[in-house]
C-alpha cells in the first residue's frame, strides 16, 4: 500500500532513554512570600515578607535561599528590571493610596487581611518575574532574591553563567 | 469570589454547552453529507479537551462526553468509506486541523476507520498514531489522548502468531505488543511527570488526583493480556520485561505499587509462577517508599489461592515455590536497610502461609522461615519486644498461625527456631502466647506423652510456671491468675503416656517444672500432678499382671505423692494437702499393694498432724475432722493394731474441739466410727464392720450432754434433733443398746423446748426437720420392714 506508506511517513527521531523519560523537570523554581511582619512605629512603619525560594536552575548559585523583603524592595525590582531587561514587566499589587489616609477607625495598611492580600499579589508577581528566562540573567534579580540586604548602589548587568 | 468547585462548576457547564453545539452541528453537517464541515465542527468540540483548567475529575467528565460524540463520526465514516471514499486523502487531510489536541483526535478516529476498512494498513497506522500522539506531553491531556488510542483500538489489534501472517503481514501479535508497550511507556512518562506540575505544597493533593487516573495507565496491561496470542515465553521474554524496565526506570513510588499489584491481578497465575524470579527481583528495586510487602503478599495470596483450587492442577513441581519466595524476599528485605521489621515480619507470615497452603506436610519449611526470622532480628539487634509495638504483634501473628494450622502442640515443638523466636517477646507477650498454646492444647486435647516433649512446651510456657527475671513488679489481677493457673491445672491432665512406667517420668519432670512456680502457683499446679499420680497407681494396679515390680512401682509414686504435699505444706498450705493425704489414704487402701496398710496409715497420720498443727478456725476445724472420721470409716485395710489409736485420736479430737455445737456434732459423728468403722482380720485377710454398740452409745449420750450445755437454746434444740436422728439411725441398724425408752426421752425433751423457742425462720427449720422424722417414725410404725426394730411404745 503505497498510499499508507506515504501517509504515515515521518521524520524519525531518537529514541528517548528511560533516564530521561522520568527524570525530574530541570527548570523547578518556586518562591514563596510568607511570614509577613510589622516592624516600627508612627511614620516609620512597615511590614515586611519572608521571600522563600527553591530551584534547581544552575543559574542561581544556590538551590535555596530566604530572605527579607518589603514592598519598596519590590516595587525597586520591577522599576530595575523595566529599565534594564527587554521583558514585559508584570504589574504589583496597587499601592493603595487610599488606605494610607489619616484619621482611620482601622489599621489601614497594616490590616490582616490587606497585608494577606498584597502578600498574595507579590508571590504571584516575583513568581512571574524569575520564572522568566531573560529575567534570570539580571543582577538585580539575583540580589532581590538571594542577598540579606539590597545594594541599590549596585552596577546593573547580566548573571553570566558558566 | 467563587469557591475553587463553584469554578470547576461553571467551566463544565460552558464546555458542556460547546460540546453540545457543535455535536449537533457536527451530525446535521453528517447528515447532508458535507464531510469537511463536520470535521470542523468535531475539531471545535475537540478544542475543548485543550482546557488546562479543569481537575482531573471534570476533565474526565468532559472527555467522557465527547468521545459518546465522537462515535457519531467513527460511524459515519465506517459507512462512507464502505460506500467507496478514498480513505488516504482523509488521513493526511485531518493533518491540517490547527491545534494539536483537535488533530490528534481526529487523527486517531480515521486510522481506525482506514484499519477497518482495510486491514493491510494497520501495521503501519497502528505504529503512526501510537508516535504521533507523542506531540501531547501535557500530563493530563497526554493521558486522555492515549486513552482514547487505546480505547478506539481496542479491537483492531493483530493478534497473531509470526508463522499464520507471514504471507499478508498485517501485523503480527508482535506489533500489538510493540503498540501497548510504547503508549504504556509514554503514558507512565505522563503520569508520573503530573507530580512535578503545581506548587510543592499541594503535593498530597496531587498525589490523590494521580491516584483517581490510575487506571488510565493499568488498561495498557489490561490490554496484553486480553492478547491470545501471548504465550508463556513471549510474557517472559517481550511482555513482563519491559514492563518491569518501566517500573523500575520511573522511581516513583505510587506508580510502581500501582502497577506492580496490576501485574498481579491482570495476568494469569501460570505466568506468574513461571516468571516469579523476575517479578520479584523487580521487587527489591523499587522505590524505598513503596509497600512492597502488601505487593508480595497479594502475589503469595494468589498463588496460595491458586495452589488450592480443586479443579486447577496445583503447583507444577518443577517450581520450588517456596524456595523462589524464601530467596528473594531475602533479597528484599536485604535491598531495603530502612524496612520496618514490623514489615518484614508480615513478610515472613505470608511466607508461612505459603508454606503452609502449598506445601502442608513440610514443617522444615516453616522452620525455616521461623529461623529466617530470628536472624533478622539478630542482625537488627533487636531483643526485647514491647508487646505494644507493631513488630511484636506481627511476631504474634507469626507464630500463631503453625499453632492454629497443626492444632497439634507436638508438631508445633517440633519446630527447632519455635521456642528462640518465643524468647523475644517480652513479659506480657510470651503470657499472652502462652496461654494461646495451652488453651489449644486444651481444646484439642493434645496429649503431651513424653518428659522431653513435656520438658519443652512448660519450658515454653515457662511465664506460667513460675516468676520471670523480667517479671512486672505489680500484682496481677486475683481472678486473672486463678484463671490462668486453673488452665494449667487442666493442661495437667493432658501430660498423659500411654506406658505407665513412661507416665512416671512425664509427671516427674512436671513436678520439677512446678515446684518452681512459688507459693501463688503451688497451689494450683500441684493438686492436679498429686492426682494425676494417684491414678497412676491404679493404673499400675490394673496391669499388675504384666509388671511384677508394680508393687514396689506404687510405693514410690506414693513416696512421690507424700514428698508433693509436703511441698504444698512449706508452700503454708494446710486444708489442700490435708484433703490429698485423706485422698491418697483411700488410694493406697484400695490399690492394696505390699506395705498399703503402712502408707494408708501414714497418710492419715499426716492429716491428722496437719490437722492438729495448722487448722487452727473452727470451722475449717469441724470439716476437716469430719473428713478425717468419714474417710476413716471407709477404709478397710486396718487391723486393730492401726485402727485403734486413729479411731481413739478421732474421738478425742471431736471432743476436744472449741465450740460446744461442735463438739456436740463431731463426737456423734464419731458414734459411726464404732459401729460401721471396718476392722482387717490380719490372717483371713478381710475385713468386718466393728458393731460396737456400747461405745456408740456412749458418743451419742455424751454428745447429748454437751449438747445440754449449750447457752443457745435454739441450737440446743438443733442439736437434740440431729442426735435423735442419729439415735434413730443405730435403732434401725440394730444397735441394743438403744431402745425405744431412749428415743421417747429425747423426743419429750425436744418437745418440751421447742414451742419456747422464738418464732424465726431458724426455729421453723428446726420444727420441720423434728416433724419430718417423727413423720417417718410413724410411717415406720404403721408398715415396719420384716427385719427392723419394733417401733412399739413409742410417743409420737
Amino acid at each position: 500500500m503505497a498510499s499508507t506508506a506515504a501517509a504515515t511517513a515521518r521524520i524519525s527521531s531518537k529514541k528517548q532513554t528511560l533516564d530521561d523519560a522520568y527524570a525530574p523537570p530541570a527548570n523547578f523554581l518556586e518562591i514563596d512570600v510568607l511570614n509577613p511582619e510589622t516592624h516600627g512605629i508612627g511614620k516609620k512603619r512597615y511590614t515586611d515578607y519572608e521571600v522563600r525560594m527553591r530551584t534547581n536552575l544552575p543559574v542561581f548559585k544556590v538551590k535555596e535561599s530566604s530572605v527579607r523583603r518589603r514592598y519598596s524592595d519590590f516595587d525597586w525590582l520591577r522599576c530595575e528590571l523595566e529599565r534594564d531587561s527587554k521583558i514585559v514587566v508584570p504589574p504589583l499589587p496597587g499601592k493603595a493610596w487610599s488606605k494610607q489616609l489619616p484619621f482611620r477607625g482601622d489599621d489601614g495598611i497594616f490590616e490582616d487581611e490587606f497585608i494577606e492580600e498584597r502578600r498574595r499579589g507579590l508571590e504571584q508577581f516575583i513568581n512571574k518575574v524569575a520564572g522568566h528566562p531573560l529575567a534570570q540573567n539580571e543582577r538585580c534579580l539575583h540580589m532581590f532574591l538571594l542577598e540579606p540586604v539590597i545594594d541599590k548602589n549596585y552596577v546593573p548587568g547580566k548573571v553570566r553563567t558558566t | 469570589m467563587m469557591s475553587p468547585q463553584e469554578e470547576q462548576e461553571k467551566l463544565m457547564e460552558e464546555a458542556l454547552g460547546v460540546v453540545k453545539t457543535q455535536s449537533l452541528q457536527m451530525k446535521r453537517c453528517l447528515d447532508k453529507g458535507k464531510l469537511m464541515d463536520g470535521l470542523k465542527h468535531a475539531s471545535n468540540m475537540l478544542s475543548e479537551l485543550r482546557t488546562s483548567l479543569l481537575s482531573p475529575k471534570c476533565y474526565y467528565e468532559l472527555y467522557m462526553a465527547i468521545s459518546d460524540e465522537m462515535r457519531h463520526l467513527e460511524l459515519y465514516l465506517v459507512d462512507e468509506f464502505q460506500k467507496g471514499r478514498r480513505v488516504a486523502d482523509l488521513y493526511e487531510l485531518v493533518q491540517y486541523a490547527g491545534n494539536i489536541v483537535p488533530r490528534l483526535y481526529l487523527l486517531i478516529t480515521v486510522g481506525v476507520v482506514y484499519i477497518k476498512s482495510n486491514e493491510l494498513s494497520r501495521k503501519d497506522i497502528l505504529k503512526d498514531l501510537v508516535e504521533m500522539c507523542r506531540g501531547v506531553q501535557h500530563p493530563l491531556r497526554g493521558l486522555f489522548l492515549r486513552n482514547y488510542l487505546l480505547q478506539c483500538t481496542k479491537n483492531v489489534l493483530p493478534d497473531v502468531v509470526q508463522e499464520v501472517a507471514s504471507e499478508t503481514d498485517t501485523g503480527t501479535v508482535q506489533d500489538s505488543i510493540d503498540f501497548i508497550l510504547l503508549n504504556f511507556a509514554e503514558m507512565n512518562k505522563l503520569w508520573v511527570r503530573m507530580q512535578h506540575q503545581g506548587h510543592t505544597r499541594d503535593r498530597e493533593k496531587r498525589e490523590q488526583e494521580r491516584r483517581e487516573l490510575r487506571i488510565l495507565v493499568g488498561t495498557n496491561l489490561v490490554r496484553l493480556s486480553q492478547l491470545e496470542c501471548i504465550d508463556i515465553e513471549l510474557y517472559k521474554k517481550s511482555v513482563l520485561a519491559e514492563i518491569l524496565e518501566q517500573v523500575v526506570s520511573c522511581r516513583d513510588a505510587i506508580a510502581q505499587e500501582y502497577l506492580m499489584e496490576c501485574i498481579i491481578q491482570v495476568f494469569p497465575d501460570e505466568y506468574h509462577l513461571q516468571t516469579l524470579s523476575n517479578f520479584l527481583r523487580a521487587c527489591a528495586d523499587l522505590h524505598p517508599d513503596v509497600n512492597v510487602k502488601n505487593i508480595i503478599i497479594a502475589l503469595i495470596d494468589r498463588l496460595a489461592m491458586f495452589a488450592n483450587k480443586e479443579e486447577g492442577t496445583g503447583i507444577p513441581s518443577d517450581i520450588q515455590l517456596f524456595d523462589i519466595f524464601s530467596q528473594q524476599i531475602a533479597q528484599v528485605i536485604q535491598s531495603r536497610q530502612d524496612m520496618p521489621p514490623e514489615d518484614i515480619v508480615s513478610l515472613q507470615v505470608a511466607l508461612v502461609n505459603l508454606a503452609l497452603k502449598c506445601y502442608k506436610d513440610r514443617t522444615d519449611y516453616v522452620d525455616k522461615v521461623l529461623e529466617t526470622t530470628e536472624d533478622i532480628f539478630n542482625g537488627l539487634n533487636l531483643d526485647h519486644l514491647e508487646s505494644s509495638s507493631a513488630v511484636s504483634r506481627e511476631l504474634m501473628k507469626l507464630m500463631k498461625i503453625p499453632i492454629d494450622s497443626y492444632n497439634d502442640m507436638i508438631t508445633v515443638l517440633k519446630l527447632e527456631h519455635f521456642g528462640p523466636l518465643f524468647e523475644y517477646f517480652d513479659f506480657s507477650a510470651r503470657k499472652l502466647m502462652s496461654q494461646y498454646i495451652i488453651n489449644n492444647c486444651v481444646e484439642n486435647e493434645t496429649k503431651i506423652p513424653t518428659q522431653e516433649q513435656v520438658d519443652a512446651i512448660l519450658s515454653l510456657v515457662s511465664v506460667l510456671v513460675q516468676d520471670q527475671s523480667d517479671q512486672p513488679d505489680e500484682e496481677e489481677d486475683a481472678e486473672d491468675f486463678a484463671e490462668e493457673q486453673g488452665l494449667m491445672g487442666r493442661f495437667i491432665h493432658l501430660m498423659y503416656a500411654d506406658d505407665a512406667d513412661q507416665q512416671y517420668l512425664v509427671l516427674n519432670t512436671a513436678r520439677k517444672h512446678f515446684g518452681n512456680g512459688g507459693n501463688r502457683r503451688l497451689r494450683h499446679t500441684l493438686p492436679p500432678v498429686v492426682f494425676a499420680a494417684y491414678k497412676l497407681a491404679f493404673r499400675f494396679k490394673e496391669i499388675k499382671d504384666e509388671d511384677d515390680k508394680w508393687e514396689k512401682k506404687c510405693q514410690k509414686i506414693f513416696q512421690f505423692c507424700h514428698q508433693t504435699i509436703t511441698a504444698l505444706i512449706k508452700a503454708e498450705m494446710a486444708e489442700l494437702p490435708l484433703r490429698l493425704y485423706l485422698l491418697g489414704a483411700v488410694a493406697a487402701g484400695q490399690i492394696g499393694f505390699e506395705n498399703y496398710e503402712t502408707v494408708a496409715y501414714e497418710f492419715l497420720s499426716q492429716a491428722f498432724s496437719l490437722y492438729e498443727e495448722e487448722i487452727s478456725d473452727s470451722k475449717s476445724q469441724l470439716a476437716a475432722i469430719s473428713l478425717i472420721i468419714g474417710t476413716l470409716e471407709r477404709m478397710v485395710c486396718f487391723t486393730e493394731e492401726n485402727h485403734e489409736p486413729l479411731r481413739t485420736q478421732c474421738a478425742l479430737a471431736a471432743s476436744k474441739l472449741l465450740k460446744k455445737p461442735d463438739q456436740s456434732r463431731g463426737v456423734s459423728i464419731c458414734a459411726h466410727l464404732f459401729w460401721s468403722g471396718q476392722l482387717k482380720d490380719a490372717e483371713k485377710g478381710d475385713s468386718s464392720e466393728i458393731r460396737d454398740g456400747k461405745r456408740v452409745m456412749e458418743c451419742l449420750k455424751k454428745s447429748l450432754r454437751i449438747a445440754n450445755q449449750c447457752m443457745d437454746a435454739s441450737v440446743q434444740v438443733q442439736l437434740f434433733v440431729e442426735i435423735l436422728n442419729h439415735y434413730l439411725y443405730f435403732y434401725e441398724k440394730g444397735n441394743p443398746e438403744i431402745t425405744v425408752q431412749v428415743l421417747n426421752q429425747v423426743i419429750d425433751k425436744i418437745r418440751e423446748d421447742l414451742p419456747n423457742l422464738e418464732a424465726t425462720e431458724e426455729t421453723e427449720q428446726i420444727n420441720k426437720h423434728f416433724m419430718n422424722t417423727l413423720e417417718h417414725l410413724r410411717l415406720r410404725q404403721d408398715s415396719p420392714e420384716a427385719e427392723g426394730p419394733s417401733y412399739e411404745g413409742l410417743r409420737l
